[in-house]
């Protein structure tokens, strides 16, 4: 929390010195899903967070494990407590930086592509990334969308060798943001 | 005698895949028969996980949680998913409850200032502490 405090304030510093532009969401909504032979394993977040600085192209999301609702009891249950261990790492967390940043005006309606480069952490086990993502801005709302694919093994996530045939060694993993603007003193 | 072994074999294998598939589709826990494990109200809840994280999760992540407050806002997404944000004494964050998809719910508005009470499930901290599968009511 101490962190989050420093993080505000330091947000807050920033906005009245240079008139940054903050953005953020907590209903950040991250779904993933991988193709298994048995049947399609999916689950859904709505509660993920995100924050993105305009001015420096920063980007940060956190999204809480067992907020991810599947649709098999059974399914939820062996992915927090055997794959992903969600009492020991109970969040996943991106931070990193917009490539291109300065080609995207927030402030005009249009669709942006850009380039997303930073460190993944899943299962407590951090990795570079880089993928690619896009800015929408349509009525003067902002949201941000990308879709890329994690190997499950980079993160340290151990998948049993009787049910391996059945677990796809990828997943694919789309989020999608709707923005707010943060408003100063706020 | 080879009859009744063979009998008893289909009988077997019979149960266990009729065990096996219920145990596929097992339900989700039922949150509205469910009993709370711990009862706490919002601005207490949120304070334990701002001053210490780790400590709050050792008591609520993953359990059912009964938590009571005041609405501070109401907000639903185009899935027509509801969530409920309590306050918790710090403009900061607060506690979201995000009302469960599976249960029945007898009413999806809330009232900001209306004192409420829900059982859900705690999912941990990021900006607000979170729970999700909240059915009003203890």
């Amino acid at each position: 929390m101490l962190k989050k405090c420093i993080l505000f304030g330091l947000l807050g510093l920033f906005a009245s010195a240079t008139f940054a532009q903050k953005y953020y969401t907590r209903e950040g909504k991250i779904s993933f899903s991988s193709d298994a032979k048995i049947e399609k394993i999916e689950a859904t977040n709505k509660s993920a967070t995100s924050v993105y600085d305009s001015e420096s192209g920063k980007m940060e999301f956190a999204v809480l494990i067992k907020a991810f609702q599947f649709e098999k009891a059974l399914m939820q249950e062996h992915f927090n407590e055997n794959y992903m261990e969600s009492d020991k790492f109970p969040k996943a967390t991106f931070k990193g930086m917009i490539g291109d940043y300065k080609s995207v005006n927030l402030s005009k309606d249009g669709v942006y592509p850009v380039k997303v480069k930073g460190q993944l952490t899943i299962h407590g086990v951090t990795k570079d990334v880089e993928t690619e993502g896009k800015f929408v801005v349509k009525g003067g709302t902002v949201s941000a969308a990308s879709t890329f694919e994690v190997a499950v093994a980079d993160y340290g996530i151990q998948i049993p060798s009787v049910v391996r045939d059945n677990i796809a060694k990828t997943v694919t993993i789309d989020i999608v943001v709707a923005y707010q603007e943060l408003k100063k003193g706020s | 005698m080879k009859k009744i072994i063979l009998w008893g074999l289909l009988a077997a294998v019979i149960i266990a895949g009729v065990t096996g598939y219920m145990m596929w589709n097992k339900p989700h826990q039922n949150i509205q028969k469910a009993s709370a494990d711990v009862t706490v109200d919002a601005s207490t809840l949120y304070s334990e996980y701002e001053s210490d994280e780790n400590a709050a999760n050792e008591k609520y992540l993953g359990k059912i949680v009964a938590v009571s407050g005041v609405v501070r806002e109401t907000s639903t997404d185009e899935t027509g998913s509801v969530k409920v944000m309590l306050e918790s004494g710090s403009e900061m964050g607060g506690i979201i409850c995000e009302l469960d998809p599976l249960s029945e719910h007898k009413r999806k508005t809330f009232q900001s200032g209306e004192q409420v009470s829900f059982k859900g499930k705690c999912d941990g901290v990021l900006m607000d502490v979170v729970l999700t599968r909240c059915v009003e009511g203890n």
